[in-house]
Formats: C-alpha cells, sequence, structure tokens
C-alpha cells in the first residue's frame, strides 16, 4: 500500500448518502424532534449541520452559535450564519461570556495561565448549553468531530466531543472537507484552518505541528496497522514524527471511552454489559 | 422441471421484535404469494435483527419452536417454501446458541443450517455469542434440492462444495452484510454459482444497526453467474425472479467443473490447514 493523497478518496456521493440515511434511522428511531448541535462557522460544525439539514430538511435542525468575548471573532460568526442560510438552519445566538465568567470567579483554584484548562471551561460551557436545547426540545445532539482530532485525542474530553452520535467521526479532516465541498458547503470554510477556539489565535495545525494533509496519511496508515518505520519511508518523514503521531493517538485513548472501572461483579458498564440500542 | 418464481424478501428488523419482525414478513409473504412466488427468502437473522448482542441469550429460541411455528402457519396458508434466519437455542445445553437458516414449507417445518463460519473480526463478534454448525444439510422439496449457508460462508468455498456435493440444485445464502463488504460478495456469490454449477440466491439484510448500514442487493445468480433479478441497494425491496432448474445441465458441460473435481486434493488441503 502507497500512503498518497488517493488512498483518502471515496465516493463522496455515496458516503453522503450514508451519513443522511445514518442521521435520519437515527432520528427517526427514537422519534426525535429534530437535532441541535454548536456551529462555529468552522468546517466540521459547518459540515455537520449541512449533512444533517440534508438528511432531516433545515428546519429540523438548530444551530447554536456560541460565541465569547476573548476569542470573538465576527467573521466566524458570518459564517456560520452564511452556512445555516444556506441550508435553511433555524440559528440561536448564546453569549457564553458571562457564563465563563461566573466559572472563572467561582472556582477557587482557577488560574488564567491555564489555558488549556480555562479553554476547556468553554468547551464544557458550550456542551452544557446544547444539551438544554436537546432535553427541552427533544433534540439530538450531534457531534461534529473529525476522525483526525478523534484519534489524537484532540478534544475536549466531556466538551466539543460529547454528542448523542457523531456522523463525521470516520472521515479524516481533509475527508471532511472534501464532502464538505461535495455537498455545498462554501469553498472558503471548508478550506478554512481549523481552531478549536479556546484561546486567541489558536490554531489546530499549529498546536500539533503538523498539516493535516500529513496527519491524515499517517493515522491512516497507522489505522491499518503499517509499522511507523515504513510509514515514515513512504512520506518521507522523520521516524520520531510519526512515533510522535502514534504514542499520542493511544495516550489518548481514555478520552475515547467510558469510564474504566474495577470488575467486581456479573456484568460490568463499559466491559461486558453488550446491550444494542434497540430503541 | 417448470421455471420456478423465487422472490426476495430484503427487509429491515426491528430489533428484538420478534412479533412485528413476523408481521412483517407475514405481509411480504402476502406480497410475494400475489407474484405467483413459490419460494420466499428473508435475511440472515430476520426474525430478531442482526446485532443484538446479550440480548440473544433472552431471545433465541428452539428450532423447531413457538416463532418456526408462526412463520410455518404463513407457509402454510400461503401454499409456499420460505427461509429465514433466527438465533437458535441448543436443545442439549443452556447458553448455547446457533446463527441458524430455517426451512419451511406448506408441509410445516422442513430443516435448518446452523452457519458454519462466524465472523469475529472488525466490527463482528459472533464467535461470542454462537457457536459453529457441524453440517451442510441439503433438502429435498417439490422445487428442487435446496442447500442453505449463510453470508460469511460464502468467503469458504467449501461450504457451497459441500452442499454441491450432497445434490444441491438451489444454494440460498441470506445475509446480514454491512456496506463497506460489498465488493466481497458481489463477487463472491457469482464465483460460488459458476464454481458449483447451481443457483446461488443470495438476500442480504437492510436497514441501519449500531452504525452498520446493511446494503440490501439481493440477487438471484444463474449457474453461469449471471444476475437473473436483482434488489435495490439499501433499501427494503420484494423483487420476483424465475428459475429454471434445466438450465444446471447445460451449463454443467460446458464449465464442468464438478466432474473435474480432483479428491485426491482435499486431503492435502487438510494437512495443509493444520499447519498454517
Amino acid at each position: 500500500m502507497k500512503l498518497t493523497p488517493e488512498v483518502l478518496k471515496l465516493n463522496w456521493e455515496a458516503t453522503a448518502e450514508r451519513i443522511k440515511q445514518f442521521i435520519k434511522d437515527y432520528v427517526e428511531k427514537i422519534s426525535a424532534k429534530g437535532v441541535v448541535l454548536g456551529i462555529s462557522g468552522g468546517v466540521d460544525s459547518s459540515t455537520a449541520a449541512a449533512i444533517s439539514a440534508l438528511a432531516l430538511g433545515g428546519d429540523k435542525v438548530l444551530g447554536l452559535i456560541m460565541p465569547e468575548e476573548e476569542t470573538y471573532n465576527p467573521k466566524d460568526i458570518e459564517d456560520a450564519k452564511l452556512v445555516a442560510k444556506k441550508f435553511g438552519i433555524k440559528t440561536e445566538t448564546i453569549d457564553i461570556s458571562k457564563i465563563l465568567k461566573a466559572f472563572y470567579s467561582s472556582i477557587p483554584a482557577f488560574n488564567s495561565k491555564e489555558k488549556v484548562s480555562k479553554g476547556n471551561i468553554k468547551a464544557r460551557t458550550r456542551m452544557i448549553c446544547i444539551y438544554y436545547y436537546a432535553n427541552t426540545q427533544k433534540r439530538v445532539v450531534i457531534g461534529s468531530s473529525d476522525k483526525s482530532e478523534t484519534m489524537m485525542g484532540y478534544f475536549t474530553k466531556w466538551g466539543d466531543v460529547a454528542a448523542d452520535i457523531s456522523p463525521l467521526m470516520d472521515l479524516y479532516k481533509t475527508q471532511v472537507r472534501k464532502l464538505a465541498l461535495h455537498i455545498g458547503v462554501p469553498k472558503e470554510i471548508a478550506m478554512k484552518p481549523s481552531t478549536p477556539a479556546l484561546w486567541p489565535g489558536h490554531l489546530a495545525e499549529k498546536e500539533l505541528g503538523i498539516k493535516y494533509e500529513t496527519l491524515d496519511l499517517i493515522l491512516f496508515g497507522l489505522e491499518r496497522f503499517m509499522p511507523p518505520e515504513k510509514i515514515a519511508e513512504q512520506l518521507s518523514l522523520s521516524v520520531e514524527t510519526v512515533n510522535k503521531v502514534k504514542e499520542r493517538w493511544l495516550a489518548n485513548e481514555h478520552k475515547r471511552r467510558m469510564p474504566l472501572t474495577v470488575k467486581l461483579q456479573y456484568r460490568t458498564v463499559g466491559t461486558d454489559f453488550r446491550i444494542p440500542r434497540t430503541k | 422441471m417448470n421455471p420456478i418464481k423465487i422472490a426476495l424478501a430484503q427487509i429491515a428488523c426491528i430489533r428484538a421484535d420478534k412479533n412485528k419482525n413476523i408481521d412483517k414478513m407475514k405481509s411480504f409473504v402476502e406480497e410475494a404469494r400475489k407474484k405467483d412466488a413459490k419460494l420466499v427468502i428473508f435475511p440472515e437473522l430476520s426474525l430478531t435483527g442482526y446485532v443484538l448482542r446479550d440480548l440473544l441469550y433472552e431471545i433465541a429460541e428452539l428450532v423447531p419452536g413457538p416463532s418456526v411455528k408462526k412463520i410455518a402457519e404463513i407457509a402454510r396458508e400461503n401454499g409456499l417454501y420460505i427461509v429465514f434466519g433466527m438465533p437458535e437455542k441448543s436443545e442439549k445445553a443452556e447458553s448455547v446458541i446457533y446463527n441458524t437458516a430455517v426451512l419451511v414449507g406448506p408441509e410445516g417445518y422442513i430443516g435448518k443450517y446452523r452457519k458454519m463460519y462466524l465472523p469475529t473480526h472488525s466490527a463482528f463478534e459472533e464467535k461470542r455469542y454462537f457457536r459453529p454448525g457441524y453440517g451442510t444439510p441439503v433438502f429435498k422439496t417439490e422445487l428442487g434440492k435446496i442447500g442453505l449457508m449463510i453470508c460469511y460462508d460464502t468467503f469458504f468455498p467449501e461450504v457451497s462444495r459441500a452442499l454441491k456435493l450432497r445434490g444441491a440444485q438451489i444454494i440460498i445464502c441470506i445475509s446480514a452484510s454491512p456496506a463497506v463488504r460489498r465488493n466481497f460478495f458481489e463477487t463472491l456469490i457469482a464465483a460460488r454459482a459458476i464454481e458449483n454449477n447451481t443457483f446461488v440466491i443470495y438476500v442480504n439484510l437492510v436497514g441501519i444497526e449500531e452504525g452498520l448500514q446493511f446494503w440490501g442487493g439481493s440477487r438471484i445468480i444463474s449457474p453461469s453467474g449471471s444476475i437473473i433479478k436483482k434488489a435495490k441497494y439499501d433499501k427494503e425491496d420484494l423483487v420476483v425472479g424465475e428459475i429454471d432448474l434445466d438450465d444446471i445441465k447445460h451449463v454443467a458441460a460446458f464449465v464442468p467443473t464438478i466432474r473435474d473435481l480432483r479428491p485426491e486434493l482435499y486431503e492435502q488441503l487438510k494437512r495443509e490447514a493444520e499447519t498454517i
């Protein structure tokens, strides 16, 4: 197997159709009234919102725009609204600044220099808002996480990743961009540099230290059990670079699971209590 | 022999709800009868749905048993044969379950086949729950000699070959195959027909269970490997196709795979397979 951008190609029409069917089936089976998700104006949430609208009709999709003072970016809000308008999605804007300040001032140990922990409060606050709408309006929470971020653990545990279903989670970032273009997300949004916006100037590729075009091919190789040496050779990278990605992927398994518990009884949640979702 | 009309009943299941699935089967059978079908085939585990995990211990039944009786009654009322899939519990030992294909007809319960190859890789976990079957029975009916197999069995030419050597003219493969594996099945199903000079009838599930999207695409394949009838991809469908068992004779003269069979190779294969 040769690791070239070719390997990441999918039949985008069929892929879009599968994702739409998946969303529609889930929403119908639990008799939900629609879906809700946070929309940031970035590629992942724009794509998740757009494909939900294509699956269910825009009137069934609620997009929450949740800016806050520190990372306020009018262009992102404009982009979120642009996608919402194009796909007929309803939006509501919640300025979460006041909630955040209440957290910052209420936590005795709060230290604003701990920027990751502070950023996590932002992601988790958005999750709380989204679930409020989900609970009160009988909506399914759509997650926007992609496979690259999920494998890297590049998300806030119980924050932005929290959702009922994550329709894009088996697509690498560069694949999400292709899908976005295919379903009609405006090009400037589909190709926009990714940012978790946990602090001002926060850019994913800068923080991860690698371009998504390269990262996705490394992850694709790891997914198929390729040895890091072989991946490095094929992509003309150092083995150290590939190993760093592999270590980060494995180290973050705790973020992708139910909390681990000790096995004490007959069947245990998260281990061998294996129940399908029948409702 | 006269041509036989066969219905491919490509359904989505309501998981763990046998009564609702039997109701659906009944309506599909009645529709098939109106189209003069003599045999109606439902997918793998169509009585219960495919992804059942621990619920299997509660939901498996004896074969024959209460659900088989209900479906046999539908067969009797409509004067036709039905093949469907269900989790079967052993009558001899507790918590022993098989993934089973059942054949019923106007005369009642006819027989069963227990899946021999249980996929336990990728998204599949069948060996965790099921015991594999050990037999390849062929059932002599007024429609012809019918052999049954299930889904992943298709990847092992030994199963369909054993059915052929027992005289099967029609090999029915019921399946619950998710979309990522469609290409494999589309190739292998035709290969099993060609290499055995038999009709192969493939009936796959549709619907979505735990993120697995079953692709449908059920089909009747002639002994020469061509598609006689095909159902839609991804959606419930009922299609009826016609087969003529007399076609086997001239195809087998053109591609005489059974005449050319080499029994001594099986001894060699056995030895090699034991030392992989």
